[in-house]
């Protein structure tokens, strides 16, 4: 099975600092690799360079087998990677349906004249949050009204409708309650059993382990280590984030 | 199958009880006019025998006071809406009064319509550079706008009463005139045109992408310029918007004064605002209406007109101003703690 | 000639007074140019005299700044209310010209007090604004050159002097103004008058426009303050460069604070315009015109001088706007 997403070789220097020095790996549909890390191993510039935000000083990005390095982050979203940051990037004072379709919103045509079609983009949200296993009882109420783990939902619903093949997600638990966080890791679940890969910022232990089929630690820039859950344990992964080698 | 619950929390929240109470705090402003007209209406009737609301002139005259105060506060409902403010309204107003003044004096007294919509078009495009300006000092140079419009107001008014030669520029033409202060079907043009422009801007806020843009911007900017939406066009786009509807009440004010005054919009300023907060603005920005804002500038007019028609001492406007103002964000704050906010 | 227009109108008005006693019920409504000064307080308290005396009712409606984009709604109101006839001191000349247009069409008479519309000549079939009954002020180019004649003199004949000004545009000031230099160009050509500064009805600015001035100009000797305010501020700009004893400063109009300003040396002299007879005979020409009497086209009050000599007899004090 060809990897989904494939990152070879890349680097990153800002100035005389060299951020991420060669990272690699793969991700397939259906999986979720966990990339790990203690702050300023480089995890977060590794995704803004798959995402288009940043452009690689050295190094290639492929989603399905096609280049992706060097494009902007609109064609990338277009290639079919949604990155939800920490922040969910919502408009609070949006219903679901406009926060699904935000900067794409769908539209219909009275008499020439164009309107919003809300309720299409409301009856599309509460179906795509279904497929999640959350009901939506009021789609006109705006996302503030919504409890974490529903907000993370939409910015995921967001994702599976416009048919991303791959989801990164930037410490989706962080700033959340306990039973929320088994919200998100269950949203994981659905998302996985659709077939889309995801890649998961953490350095929450716990997260790490239940969601992760792969964890890749990240240390200083390089890849300290790549290990399947069930091959390894918390401390393992804690002294490769601290930079011992293999 | 469709469950409620993921690994056994529950996600919904409480439904029914609270858009019941959201409908009504969102009507308050209606109810408060309904309740200020009833006001002013029984007190006109029992204490001076006539009345406010059954006579066409009364209802004019406060209808162009409103639009008056509307004018100016169209453009600047969305600018407050996307989180930012303009205070250089005030003078974008006289500005394009101004430009539109000196170019029909200077074609002569028996200049045709050709010439004065040409005039009207340089006057828009007067009030449009300084929109323009605003816009590249909050969306380039990343100035806040309550600084950076306090100083585009400055501009605009030094700008203004250098082009007028520092007095009011006075005109004497008939098409303005009858522009001014004629009716088309039997309505005041100034309430015309104020009524086309509050239905394109009501279009624009609640129905086009730039409008669910500009709701966005206000709550989050991070979302929209993640959503691929190029922010700084759409914040210079709102900008010269303001100031254009402004510079329309220019164009309005000297064609009913047969002059351009630098100062036009200037007394009007603090009114347009209050009347888009009135509205259900919000200083964060995310929030207001148009029709709130059409609600707020009537409410305000109808305090100003009917006290001195009452008789009663004209000071009480600006108490009764305050008081309405702080209602309104007492309601707005009401209605956060009801709906929940985030959990 | 003035007295006599003044007495024919009383004369007229007493007689119409006497014929006609059921219009006791009239209304009149005084829209100053701004609510907030002495003067138009001072107006306001002749034409109350004048509805007493009348038998009449005279409401006192207006903005809190002298400001025509104020001063139009509330005159919008007035015209609403329909009273029998409106004296108004317009804020300004041409732009007050199409909203007073309402009230004629709308069978109100308007006469203008202080301040005029258009040319300020009314009823002679020229112009846009010819449809007030009567301009009822002081003659206020005769007080600008009163002004010049008092300043000239104090500074035997010679000197540096500039005219203090609110805006262009507003009739009173501007007719001030003119006086004051076209008697400065007639009788004194060795009084040099530097350029107007205006100041927008604001005494702080008035002030440092002085010290502008005279930073510019150190020989500087008058100061013509062309209304309250702008007196106000140039004599308080300047005490703070010390030169009271120095320069000149005449004002224009005479509130309460005016005594203490002459009795200390700050202002040397006012021009106390009379405005409570201003106010008296708008009311009694709006009367006559109600009573269906021709009235005069234009009525002119009176000044009076004050200055050291006469600040503390009782004769002026009955000239001092009160508040």
């Amino acid at each position: 099975m060809t990897a989904l997403l494939k990152i070879d070789g890349l680097r990153k220097r800002f100035g005389g600092n060299e951020a991420v020095k060669n990272v690699s790996f793969e991700v397939n549909p259906g999986e979720c690799v966990v990339l790990a890390g203690d702050n300023g191993a480089g995890k977060s510039t590794v995704i803004k360079m798959i995402s288009g935000v940043y452009q690689p000083t050295d190094g290639k990005v492929y989603m399905n087998g096609a280049l992706l390095t060097g494009k902007t982050p609109e064609a990338v979203r277009t290639a079919g990677i949604e990155t939800i940051y920490q922040d969910l990037a919502l408009a609070d004072n949006l219903d679901p349906g406009l926060n699904l379709y935000l900067g794409r919103e769908a539209v219909k045509h009275v008499l020439g004249v164009p309107y919003l079609d809300r309720r299409k983009m409301r009856e599309d949200a509460a179906k795509v949050m279904l497929s999640l296993g959350i009901v939506v009882p009021d789609p006109t109420a705006p996302v503030r009204e919504m409890s974490g783990g529903q907000r993370q939902a939409i910015a995921i619903a967001r994702a599976i409708h416009w048919q991303a093949g791959i989801v990164i997600m930037d410490e989706p638990t962080a700033a959340l309650g306990v039973p929320e966080q088994r919200e998100v890791m269950a949203l994981i679940e659905r998302l996985k059993k659709q077939g889309v890969g995801i890649i998961l910022i953490s350095h929450n232990l716990p997260d790490i382990f239940a969601a992760a089929d792969r964890i890749i630690v990240l240390a200083r820039g390089v890849v300290a280590g790549e290990r399947r859950p069930a091959e390894t344990n918390d401390e393992e992964i804690v002294r490769m984030m601290m930079g011992a080698t293999l | 199958m469709t469950d409620n619950t993921v690994n056994g929390s529950n996600t919904n929240i409480k439904p029914g009880g609270t858009s019941f109470v959201r409908s009504l705090l969102n009507a308050w402003s209606w109810l408060f006019l309904i309740l200020i007209l009833g006001f002013f209406e029984i007190y006109a009737q029992t204490q001076t025998g006539s009345t406010l609301l059954f006579r066409i002139y009364n209802l004019q005259a406060i209808s162009i006071a409103a639009s008056q105060i509307l004018l100016l506060g169209l453009g600047l409902t969305l600018v407050i809406v996307a989180g930012h403010i303009d205070l250089s309204i005030a003078f974008s107003t006289g500005f394009a009064a101004v430009v539109m003044a000196l170019i029909v004096r200077t074609a002569g007294a028996d200049a045709d319509w050709v010439t004065v919509i040409l005039a009207m078009l340089a006057g828009l495009g007067a009030a449009a550079l300084v929109g323009a300006v605003n816009g590249w000092l909050v969306a380039i140079l990343n100035v806040p706008s309550f600084i950076g419009t306090l100083g585009t107001y400055g501009i605009a008014r030094g700008a203004a009463l250098i082009v007028a030669g520092g007095a009011t520029v006075s005109i004497r033409n008939d098409h303005t005139r009858a522009f001014g202060n004629g009716d088309i079907l039997g309505l005041p043009v100034p309430l015309v045109v104020a009524a086309v422009l509050t239905l394109v801007c009501h279009y624009l806020l609640k129905h086009t992408r730039f409008g669910a843009h500009t709701y966005a911007l206000g709550a989050n900017r991070a979302s929209v310029e993640r959503a691929g939406v190029n922010v700084k066009k759409h914040l210079i786009l709102l900008f010269i918007l303001s100031a254009f509807t402004a510079g329309i009440g220019g164009l309005i004010y000297t064609s009913r004064f047969s002059a351009g005054a630098a100062n036009a919009g200037e007394p009007i300023l603090l009114y347009a605002v209050a009347a888009v907060f009135i509205g259900g603005a919000s200083l964060t920005g995310g929030q207001g209406t148009i029709t709130g804002t059409v609600i707020g500038a009537f409410i305000i007019a109808v305090i100003q007109f009917g006290l001195v028609f009452c008789g009663l001492p004209p000071y009480w406007q600006f108490v009764a101003v305050g008081l309405v103002i702080i209602v309104a964000v007492l309601v707005d704050q009401s209605k956060d703690r009801l709906m929940g906010g985030k959990s | 000639m003035k007295n006599l227009i003044k007495t024919a109108v009383f004369a007229a008005v007493l007689g119409s007074a006497g014929a006609v006693q059921a219009q006791d019920d009239l209304r009149i409504t005084l829209i100053p140019g701004l609510t907030t000064d002495a003067f138009y307080i001072t107006m306001n308290r002749g034409a109350q005299a004048a509805a007493d005396a009348l038998g009449i009712t005279v409401d006192f409606q207006g903005a809190e700044e002298f400001d025509p984009v104020l001063q139009t709604p509330v005159l919008d109101a007035v015209i609403g209310r329909g009273p029998d006839a409106i004296l108004i001191a317009p804020t300004d000349s041409v732009q007050m010209i199409e909203p007073l247009r309402r009230a004629s069409e709308a069978g109100i008479p308007v006469i203008t007090v202080d301040t005029f519309i258009d040319d300020g000549k009314y009823q002679d079939g020229a112009g846009d604004g010819d449809f007030p009954f009567s301009y009822i002020a002081s003659d206020n180019t005769a007080g600008g050159r009163m002004a010049a004649r008092y300043m000239a003199n104090q500074m035997g004949g010679e000197g540096k002097v500039y005219v203090s000004n609110v805006r262009p545009g507003i009739s009173t000031t501007d007719q001030r103004e003119e006086g004051f230099k076209a008697e400065m160009a007639e009788s004194f050509p060795n009084v040099e008058v530097l350029g107007t500064q205006y100041n927008e009805n604001d005494a702080s600015l008035a002030a440092s426009q002085f010290q502008a001035v005279l930073a510019r100009n150190p020989d500087i000797s008058g100061v013509f303050g062309a209304n309250l305010f702008s007196a106000l501020g140039a004599a308080n700009g300047v005490e703070s460069a010390n030169k009271a004893d120095e320069v000149t400063v005449i004002a224009f109009d005479a509130p309460t604070s005016i005594v203490n300003n002459i009795s200390s040396g700050l202002v040397d002299a006012a021009i106390a315009q009379h405005p409570a007879e201003i106010g008296y005979y708008g009311v009694m020409t709006a009367y006559a015109v109600l009573t269906g009497n021709s009235v005069p086209v234009s009525i002119g009050t009176g000044f009076t001088v004050i200055d050291a000599n006469n600040v503390n007899d009782d004769a002026t004090a009955k000239f001092i706007y009160s508040e």
